[in-house]
C-alpha cells in the first residue's frame, strides 16, 4: 500500500481545493470546485486498481492471467463514474447559466438578494418556459 | 416457467419504465394516448410488484444474474420481500401522482418531458431496490438523481430554480463520497457484490477499517435520507416542485436512502457494529425532534410538510438503530405507512395552493366549507401522520416505541413521543389555518379539476385506511421482510444457489 501515498496526497489536495472552491460565492468557482471533487473521487478508484507489478487482480484466480495484469474492474468503474460525472457537470453548468441569464446573478449573494414572499404563488403561473 | 426464467421478472421494474420513457420521447407532443400509455405501464408494474410480494414470500427471492455472470464477478439483481414491498410502493405512488398530474392540467398544458422523466426517475428508484451490487447501486442513484435534477427545474420559475442549487450541490458531494466509498470497499474486500461482501466482511469484524467504511456509508445514505445534521437540502428544494412531482419526491426519494440503510446495515454489514447502531439511534432521535421543531416554526403548508419528512425519517432510522428483528419490522411497516400518507398530504397541499393561489396559512381559510372531501383526506392522513389509533401511523409508532421501551431507551422514547405531539400541533396549525378558520379566499379556485385531484387523494386515504385497519396482515409481511433482511447467511445462500443452477446447465 505504500506505493499509493502519492495518490492519497493528490486526492487530499483535490478534495480540499474542491471543497474550498465550492464553498465560495461565485458560480464559476462553485462549478470548478465540483469538477475537482468528482475528479478526486475518480482518482480514489484509480488508486485502488494499484500498481500493475505488485497488486494481483482481484477478479482473476490462480488459473487466470499473470499477476502483472491490472485489475480491470476499477477501470470499468472509473469509466462509468466519468460519464456520470460529465452528465452531472453539464447539468450544473446549465443550471448556473440559467440562473445567470434569468436573474442576472453570478454569485450566491445576488441570487438571494430579494426576500419578497410568494414563491408558491409564482408556481401557479402555469406554462413557465 | 422455470425458476431461472421467472427470475428475469426481477429486471422488469427497471427495464419497463426506461422503455416506456423512451417510447414517450418518440411522441413529444402531449396527447391522450401518452397519458393512457403511462397509466397502463404503471398499473402493470404495480400488478407485477404485488404479485412479486406474494410469490417471493412463498417461493424465496427472485435472483437474476445479469448477463449470466457468476456471483462475485457480475451484477446480480435480488428481488426479495423487502425489495418487492418497496417496488409496490414506488409504482403505486408514481401511479397516484401521475393521475393527479393528469387531473391538474389539461392534456395540452402538460410539459412533454414530465412523464418521461418521471418514468426514468422510477426506474432509478426501482433499480436501487433490486440491485445486489454496491457500484450498481451507485449507478441507480445517479439515474435517479439526474432525473430528479431535471424534474426539479423543469417547470420551476426563474425564482424557484435557485432552490435546486442546494439540492444539486449536496447530492454532488454525496455522489463523490459514495464513489469513494465504493473504491474503499473494493480495496478492502476485493468485491462490490453484496453476497460476496458479506462473506469477506466476517473475518474483518473488529477491524477499524470496516467501521470507517460503515461510517462512510452512514454519511452517504444519511444525506440521501435527510438525517440530522444532513437534512437541510430537503425543506428548501421540495416546495419548489409542482404538486404531483413534489408528492412523489416526498414519498419516495428519502425513503430510498432509508431502504439502503436497512439493506446495508441489516444485510450487508456485520451485526457486531453495535457502537454505530447507537449512533444511528441517537442521530435519529435528534432528527425527529429537530425536524418537527422546524415544522412548527413554518407558516406554509408545503414547508411544514417538508420538515415533517425529516422528522418522520427519524422514526424509521431510529428503528434501524434499535436493530432487532422487531425493530426492523417496525421500520418496514413505518415505511409502508409513511410513503402513502406523506404523498397524499403533499397532494392535498397542491390542491390548497391551487384553490387559494398560495399555501401561506395566513392567507388561506374556510376550505372545510368549500371543499369538505379535501378536508376529510387531510384530516385522516394528518391524524395518521401524528399516530392516532386506529390509523396506520399509530401501529408503526407503537411498534417502534414498544421496542424502545423493551431496550430501556427512555430518552429516545421520550423524544419520539414529543415529536408525535408536536406533529399533531403543526397538523392542527394547517387544519386551523387552511380549513377551519376564516372564510374561503375570493375567488376560490375549486373547480372540477380540483375535485378530481381530491379524488386521487381519497384513493390514497382508502389504501392507508386498509393499512391501518388491516395492520396485522401488513405487519406479518413486514415481519417476513425483516427476517429476510437480517438473515445474512440466508442472503448469501440464495444468491449462490442461483449460481449452482448455472453449473447444472439449466440456463441457456
Amino acid at each position: 500500500m505504500t506505493n499509493q501515498l502519492e495518490a492519497a496526497i493528490l486526492v487530499f489536495v483535490l478534495f480540499t481545493a474542491g471543497v474550498y472552491l465550492s464553498l465560495s460565492r461565485r458560480f464559476l468557482r462553485i462549478l470548478f470546485g465540483f469538477l475537482l471533487i468528482s475528479n478526486a473521487a475518480n482518482l480514489v478508484l484509480i488508486a485502488i486498481s494499484g500498481d500493475p507489478t505488485r497488486r494481483p487482480s482481484a477478479t482473476v484466480g490462480a488459473d487466470g492471467l499473470p499477476h502483472s495484469a491490472v485489475d480491470p474492474l476499477p477501470q470499468a468503474l472509473i469509466l462509468t463514474a466519468i460519464v456520470i460525472g460529465f452528465a452531472v457537470a453539464a447539468y450544473l453548468t446549465v443550471l448556473l447559466y440559467r440562473l445567470y441569464t434569468d436573474r442576472g446573478a453570478a454569485t450566491m449573494n445576488s441570487l438571494y438578494a430579494d426576500k419578497a414572499p410568494g414563491g408558491a404563488v409564482a408556481r401557479q403561473t402555469e406554462g413557465d418556459p | 416457467m422455470s425458476a431461472t426464467a421467472l427470475a428475469n421478472l426481477a429486471a422488469l421494474p427497471v427495464v419497463a419504465p426506461i422503455a416506456a420513457a423512451l417510447i414517450l420521447l418518440l411522441f413529444p407532443r402531449p396527447n391522450l394516448a401518452r397519458r393512457v400509455f403511462a397509466v397502463v405501464v404503471l398499473t402493470a408494474l404495480l400488478g407485477l410488484s404485488l404479485w412479486m410480494v406474494a410469490h417471493v414470500q412463498a417461493g424465496g427471492p427472485l435472483i437474476l444474474r445479469v448477463g449470466g455472470w457468476l456471483t462475485p464477478y457480475g451484477i446480480v439483481l435480488v428481488g426479495d420481500t423487502l425489495a418487492a414491498i418497496m417496488l409496490c410502493l414506488s409504482s403505486f405512488t408514481a401511479l397516484a401522482c401521475v393521475l393527479y398530474g393528469f387531473a391538474e392540467k389539461p392534456t395540452a398544458d402538460e410539459h412533454p418531458m414530465r412523464l418521461p422523466l418521471m418514468l426514468l426517475l422510477l426506474s432509478g428508484i426501482d433499480l436501487s431496490f433490486v440491485t445486489g451490487d454496491l457500484f450498481n447501486l451507485f449507478v441507480a442513484f445517479e439515474v435517479m438523481l439526474l432525473s430528479s435534477y431535471a424534474l426539479l427545474t423543469l417547470e420551476a420559475t426563474a425564482r424557484e430554480s435557485r432552490g435546486a442549487l442546494p439540492y444539486l450541490t449536496l447530492n454532488l458531494v454525496g455522489s463523490a463520497l459514495f464513489l469513494a466509498t465504493c473504491g474503499f470497499t473494493y480495496s478492502l474486500l476485493g468485491t462490490l457484490n453484496f453476497a460476496e461482501m458479506i462473506v469477506r466482511m466476517d473475518p474483518l469484524v473488529g477491524d477499524v477499517r470496516l467501521t470507517v467504511l460503515a461510517v462512510l456509508m452512514l454519511l452517504v445514505f444519511g444525506l440521501k435520507a435527510g438525517v440530522f445534521p444532513l437534512y437541510y437540502w430537503l425543506p428548501g428544494s421540495y416546495p419548489i416542485l409542482p404538486a404531483p412531482t413534489a408528492a412523489f419526491y416526498a414519498g419516495m426519494l428519502t425513503k430510498v436512502g432509508v431502504y439502503v440503510l436497512l439493506r446495508l446495515f441489516g444485510t450487508v454489514l456485520p451485526p457486531e457494529l453495535t457502537g454505530l447502531h447507537t449512533l444511528i439511534a441517537w442521530t435519529a432521535g435528534l432528527t425527529m425532534v429537530i425536524g418537527v421543531l422546524g415544522a412548527v416554526a413554518q407558516g406554509r403548508v408545503q414547508k411544514i410538510l417538508s420538515y415533517h419528512i425529516v422528522s418522520q425519517i427519524g422514526f424509521m432510522v431510529l428503528a434501524i438503530g434499535l436493530f432487532t428483528p422487531f425493530a426492523f419490522t417496525a421500520a418496514i411497516f413505518y415505511i409502508i405507512h409513511h410513503i402513502i400518507v406523506k404523498a397524499a398530504l403533499f397532494l392535498v397541499g397542491g390542491v390548497i395552493v391551487r384553490a387559494n393561489g398560495t399555501d401561506d396559512l395566513d392567507r388561506t381559510g374556510g376550505l372545510w366549507r368549500a371543499a369538505p372531501w379535501l378536508g376529510i383526506v387531510f384530516v385522516i392522513q394528518a391524524m395518521s401522520l401524528a399516530g392516532l389509533p386506529p390509523l396506520s401511523g399509530f401501529w408503526g409508532k407503537l411498534m417502534i416505541i414498544q421496542e424502545g421501551l423493551g431496550q430501556r431507551e427512555w430518552v429516545l422514547v421520550g423524544m419520539s413521543l414529543l415529536a408525535s405531539i408536536l406533529t399533531l400541533v403543526s397538523m392542527l396549525k394547517i387544519w386551523l389555518g387552511a380549513f377551519w378558520r376564516g372564510a374561503p379566499a375570493e375567488p376560490l379556485n375549486y373547480d372540477g379539476r380540483a375535485k378530481r385531484m381530491t379524488a386521487v387523494g381519497l384513493g390514497m386515504v382508502a389504501v392507508s385506511l386498509v393499512i391501518g385497519l388491516g395492520a396485522e396482515f401488513f405487519a406479518k409481511t413486514a415481519k417476513h421482510a425483516a427476517g429476510e433482511t437480517l438473515d445474512r447467511a440466508g442472503y448469501v445462500r440464495t444468491v449462490k444457489a442461483a449460481d449452482a443452477r448455472i453449473h447444472e446447465g439449466k440456463h441457456p
